[in-house]
């Protein structure tokens, strides 16, 4: 039985308590995350990371949640008040939602009932989760425009423009898994994968990459957070939000990267799936009962880890060198892939050989390389009429800079000492 | 698992002079993004008259053959003799009128505005009103709509005409606020042109969706089947149509729905308007025959008086308010609006005889209005076209031949013998006549007199008053707006004398079911 | 074709919130509040489509309706500014009655109409299998049948608009200032930067030393005077023409530690013009 039969049999109390249990173990994994991040960012800047509250620092992130649930709620005067309230919610909520159509694992007994270890699956699952990203923009959205202020509102464009463009590479990073697995349910394409399957990472690399970069963008973590860079924006959309309202929107983002992780791991690697020779043996035991779990949250880690590795090591992007990669890099190429994968699929149904398939493959490389030969070069801009530069490329500033006259000090009564704002401090770890 | 899906049959011949048309639009916007922007005009052109006279005589071709009536695309597009013949009249006056658009000579650069993201009124604006170069986009665009009206014509759907509908208007809106001089009225107009053309197109949608209700296909065929084989109730048929026909009646600018014609008239740019003059009333038209007689047919006595009184509030309207005129682009846009009742006449006619006086009607008017619009945009002052009537005072001594052309064209207009538009009006009172509606055709003959005093007052004005001092003067034509004009008048003048060729073309075939 | 309960309970639920979307979209006077109460119709109409099996349809709502366009919407409104909202004369006179008036009759109009017909007609229901097409059960793979054989010239179509979409896009924002040579780049801009000489480094951010972080509050310099540029001209809460006035009224610096964010709650501006006792303070 597929995974889809299996839920539709599902009484009513079995899904409120399977929507009971994903949503715990969301945020359990939000909390370990935050951990895990902070740790591994730690090890990556030779710093111990937090290591002070329960064994090895794991309970910082809870002391951090119960503290920032404590702060006073600020609410700037200039805000709308309902959707400056309604718009952490979204966030939160969309992201939650999001998470219901991935398939944790595979038939179990759960009550005394055989069910798929998957909250729900539909025929467009998979459309779902770009529905749910989408409605996620909201609270961003709105969350920058309700507070009323310049820069929260930068972010919110920003962002909007940001997750809008990505979401079309990210779809277009689904065209060609749809194709290979023939559903858009997901519970089908981690069967696809499954016995005898190729896991679609190998299959469609460049499907794969896009799917990674452009999941990177979705969720507006860096080197890709424009939308909150604090360089530039302070917070971003968040700034003016407090206490409870921004701790939505920090499990929004978490689990939103979550639920990324995990549709890459669904779409991609596999699914619940054992990695590599496991799943063959002692005759795929491990495929069965609650061992999926772990494979799949094994493989969800690993993806976390990516998205943890990315920040420790990329600095964050330009905001035009980012859409530019968006929209002129990831779509067209996305564009051409699909159309050569298209392209492959029907030879294949229409019977031409391997062989025959390699020869085209071949011509079609080599013609495409002449072209690209033949294709005159760009003239080299001149360094005429450039400014000087140092060694290290950098322009030498003129050397006969005038420099402004220090004014006369003069005596000035003491200030009272500015007061330091508390939510500075509260935020965990900042986002920096 | 599912079965794939099988092409349905194509007839490629058939549909070859929509798919060239198409075809040359995607190669003109890929020419926009590749040839250097000082070739681009001349590319432009010879591309987009190469593609018509191309489509021409793939037409010509499939013609040639002997085709019978039949349907392609799964019965999405029909190829019966009025498709085909209104696909001929569109090449053709989509020829006059890419003419007209090419022109660089009558205002330097072209009508259209040299980059239009700039705004009005800013001294960038200013420098680029002298600047001899045009937004040529327009010309990719000019197709696309030019192969929208053509579908839209043949669309034997209801949703295939809805997407042809989109298709034709979208490049309209467009080009509607692309005019050089006066661009703020310019895109006064395109915007209101959008926004109730969008409201017209939902009234359409609304209706395809009741009547998809009804019938439980959007095909005409099934549409007339179930309005004649079962005993539901009519409320969604006729709620559908209704709603259907509001947005048809709007792009042919009939009766009530004409009211944004003469403000977007006014404010294209001339070439545009002709475009829109001739063109989409062609398919406008097309389309109301077609989906009236093939969808709607079987059930015409209930409907047919409201039509009836649609037609006469048109010719009424456009007459009466015709008159009262300052501007001469407004007045031929209200002379639009009572043409498109006269039209209505020998739409509701409702038979072949009603289909033949249409499309003769509707293939004189179109070169009529392209010749009007063409010596329109030659009568100039220091900002610009000088559209004032009180301008035009006194133009037959300045400039006899272009007086004596215009007198002609508009003789044609309002219906004097030796022209096109008398045999035209002659045509459709006579298959209304012999279809019974006689109260409307005498409604026509009282709106043409009304009409005609305007168009003869213009001719009075030109030939019997003193031209003012500082007046307009008349700009010598280049190569492509004289072709435009001597091709509309020709055609005017060879229609009026010898009609009975393009009437037999025109009367060989009805609708394909 | 029965009606589920779970089915009943989802339209008592969807159909009044949609109604309710639909009425605060034309009763709310802030175009953004406009717009989602639009986007709150938008989301029941989509969850009721999947109520109704038609689950892709439903989705592709959302994410076309609610994801693209509302957002689009949204983009252009926050754009344009939270106080732009609609003027409330009456260009034609009487036109809001009428209008009124004859857009409820004509709606009364439609749903009466089709009330009427369909009244008595039993629904095939999308599950029923004889309202699917050759494609098998569920609504996906059928919809893709229809738009490859049945409408596949409507559906190829569609890439004209598509097309004409772009390009009107494109004609009426792109002015050749955003190709190459037409505004400076960033290296063009620092180049320049330097040499015009003046000033290499990055202008002073607002409150830096002063007794607020705030972008209304303009940084200090060493000598505890004012650095007017570190405030921006382009946001308007910022008082730095009303500095430039008070320097000139008075010909010396206000006080700066008397600047806080709040600079523009008193009309009379106190805050930023040194009070007496300050100015005492200084000389």
């Amino acid at each position: 039985m597929s995974a889809r039969e299996l839920i539709a049999n599902d009484p009513t109390w079995l899904s409120l308590v399977k929507a009971v249990l994903v949503f715990a173990l969301l945020l359990v994994i939000t909390i370990l995350l935050i951990w895990f991040e902070r740790r591994v960012l730690g090890r990556m800047q030779q710093r111990p990371g937090p290591n002070r509250v329960g064994p090895f620092g794991l309970l910082q992130t809870v002391a951090d949640a119960l503290k920032l649930a404590f702060k006073e709620d600020i609410r700037p005067k200039l805000a709308d008040n309902w959707v400056y309230f309604l718009a952490p919610a979204i966030s939160a909520g969309a992201a939650f939602l999001a998470f219901s159509v991935i398939p944790l694992g595979g038939q179990v007994n759960l009550f005394g009932y055989q069910t798929s270890l998957q909250l729900a699956d539909m025929p467009v699952s998979l459309l779902v989760v770009l529905a749910c990203s989408s409605v996620g923009v909201y609270g961003i959205v709105l969350g920058g425009w309700s507070s009323g202020s310049p820069y929260p509102l930068l972010g919110a464009l920003r962002s909007a423009a940001q997750v809008i463009s990505y979401e079309i590479a990210m779809g277009l990073s689904f065209v060609a898994v749809i194709l290979f697995a023939g559903s858009l349910s997901t519970g089908d394409i981690v069967d696809a994968q499954g016995q005898g399957g190729v896991w679609y990472a190998f299959l469609l690399p460049v499907s794969f990459v896009i799917y990674v970069i452009s999941m990177v963008g979705e969720t507006n973590r860096a080197p890709f957070d424009l939308a909150e860079a604090e360089s530039e924006l302070i917070g971003g959309y968040h700034t003016e939000y407090s206490s409870i309202k921004f701790a939505m929107f920090f499990l929004g983002e978490y689990v939103n990267m979550v639920t990324v992780s995990a549709v890459a791991t669904t779409l991609f690697l596999g699914g619940w799936h054992a990695p590599f020779w496991l799943g063959g043996v002692g005759g795929g035991v491990l495929n069965t009962g609650w061992w999926p779990l772990l494979w799949f949250l094994l493989k969800v880690v690993f993806m976390l880890f990516i998205f943890v590795w990315l920040r420790g090591a990329l600095p964050r992007m330009r905001y035009d060198q980012f859409m530019k990669l968006g929209w002129k890099v990831l779509v067209p190429v996305n564009l051409v892939w699909i159309v050569a994968v298209v392209a492959v699929r029907t030879m294949r149904n229409t019977g031409v050989g391997t062989a025959q398939l390699l020869t085209i493959i071949g011509i079609v490389v080599v013609v495409v390389l002449a072209i690209v030969l033949l294709l005159p070069n760009r003239p080299a801009a001149s360094d005429v009429e450039e400014v000087p530069v140092t060694g290290g490329d950098h322009p030498l500033p003129p050397l006969d800079l005038e420099v402004p006259k220090v004014p006369k000090r003069k005596p000035v009564a003491a200030a009272p000492a500015p007061e330091l704002s508390a939510e500075e401090e509260g935020v965990p770890d900042g986002r920096a | 698992m599912t079965t794939p899906a099988s092409l349905p049959d194509i007839d490629y011949a058939g549909v070859a002079p929509v798919l060239i048309i198409l075809g040359a639009a995607c190669i003109g916007v890929l020419l926009e993004a590749f040839v250097p922007r000082s070739q681009r005009w001349a590319v432009q052109v010879v591309l987009s008259l190469l593609a018509i006279v191309v489509a021409a005589i793939a037409l010509g071709a499939y013609l040639y053959t002997g085709p019978q009536n039949t349907s392609t695309f799964a019965g999405s597009i029909a190829l019966d003799r009025p498709a085909l013949f209104l696909w001929g009249t569109l090449l053709a006056l989509g020829l006059g009128s890419i003419l007209l658009i090419a022109d660089r000579v009558v205002e330097p650069g072209g009508a259209f505005v040299a980059q239009a993201g700039i705004r009005p009124g800013t001294m960038l604006d200013k420098e680029q009103a002298n600047r001899s170069s045009m937004q040529t986009e327009v010309f990719p665009l000019a197709l696309f709509s030019l192969a929208g009206m053509m579908i839209f014509c043949s669309a034997n759907d209801l949703l295939s005409m809805f997407v042809a509908l989109e298709v034709l208007s979208l490049p309209l809106y467009l080009m509607c606020g692309l005019a050089r001089r006066r661009r703020l009225l310019s895109q006064e107009a395109a915007v209101k042109y959008f926004l109730l053309g969008a409201f017209a197109s939902a009234f359409f949608l609304y209706g395809v969706a009741l009547l998809y209700g009804y019938a439980n296909s959007v095909k005409l065929a099934d549409i007339a089947n179930a309005a004649g084989g079962t005993n539901r109730s009519d409320a969604l048929l006729f709620l559908g149509m209704g709603l259907l026909l509001i947005g048809l009646l709007f792009k042919g600018s009939v009766g009530p729905f004409h009211t944004w014609t003469p403000d977007v008239y006014q404010g294209a740019p001339t070439p545009m308007t002709a475009f829109m003059g001739a063109c989409t009333k062609v398919a406008a038209f097309g389309a109301i025959l077609r989906v009236l007689m093939v969808a709607f047919g079987s059930t015409h006595w209930e409907w047919q008086t409201i039509m009836w009184v649609v037609a006469g509030i048109s010719m009424l309207l456009g007459a009466i308010l015709g008159i009262t005129q300052t501007d001469v682009k407004r007045m031929i846009a209200y002379s639009s609006v009572a043409h498109a009742g006269f039209l209505l006449v020998g739409v509701l006619a409702l038979d072949g005889s009603g289909i033949r006086a249409t499309l003769f009607y509707l293939i004189s008017y179109g070169f009529t209005t392209i010749a009007a619009f063409g010596v329109v945009s030659l009568v100039r002052d220091g900002t610009g076209e000088s559209t004032s009537l009180s301008s035009w005072a006194g133009l037959g001594k300045r400039s006899p031949l272009l007086a004596g052309i215009f007198t002609f064209l508009l003789l044609a207009l309002a219906g004097i013998p030796l022209t096109s538009g008398f045999v035209s009006k002659f045509v459709v009172f006579a298959a209304g006549m012999s279809a019974g509606i006689t109260p409307l055709v005498v409604l026509g003959l009282i709106a043409s007199t009304i009409a005609a005093f305007f168009y003869l007052r213009v001719i009075v004005l030109m030939y019997f008053s003193e031209p003012a001092a500082d007046g307009p003067t008349v700009t010598l034509p280049g190569m492509y707006t004289t072709a435009a004009i001597t091709l509309g008048t020709l055609v005017t003048l060879l229609l009026g004398v010898y009609p009975s060729f393009m009437l037999d073309w025109a009367g060989t075939g009805g609708f394909v079911v | 074709m029965t009606v589920s309960v779970y089915e009943e309970i989802a339209f008592w639920i969807l159909g009044p919130l949609s109604l309710a979307g639909a009425l605060g979209m034309l009763f709310s006077r802030s175009a953004v509040h406009s717009a989602l109460w639009l986007v709150l119709t938008m989301l029941s109409l989509g969850v009721l489509y999947m109520v109704q099996d038609a689950p892709f349809l439903g989705i592709v709502q959302i994410i076309v309706y609610t994801g693209a366009i509302m957002m689009l919407f949204l983009f252009v409104l926050m754009l344009a500014g939270r106080e732009s909202s609609d003027s409330v004369v009456e260009v034609l006179r009487g036109q809001r009655i009428w209008a009124s008036l004859l857009g409820i009759g004509l709606a009364g109009l439609v749903v009466a109409g089709v009330a009427r017909s369909l009244g008595d007609v039993t629904p095939a229901g999308l599950d029923n299998p004889a309202a699917n097409g050759s494609g098998g059960p569920g609504n996906v793979a059928n919809i893709g049948q229809s738009l490859f054989t049945r409408y596949l010239f409507p559906f190829e179509l569609t890439s004209a608009l598509l097309i004409t979409a772009a390009i009107g896009a494109m004609v009426l924002a792109y002015t050749r200032k955003q190709a190459k040579g037409g505004k400076n780049r960033q290296r063009e801009m620092v180049n320049m930067r330097f040499r015009e000489n003046t000033r290499p480094g990055a202008l002073p951010g607002p409150g830096v030393f002063a007794t607020a972080d705030s972008v209304a509050t303009p940084a200090l310099l060493p000598d505890g005077s004012i650095a007017k540029e570190s405030l921006s001209r382009i946001i308007e809460t910022t008082p730095v023409t009303q500095i430039e006035e008070d320097e000139a009224l008075a010909d010396r610096h206000p006080d700066a530690h008397a600047l806080t964010g709040a600079a523009r709650d008193g009309d009379d501006g106190a805050s930023i013009v040194a009070s007496p006792a300050s100015e005492e303070r200084s000389e």
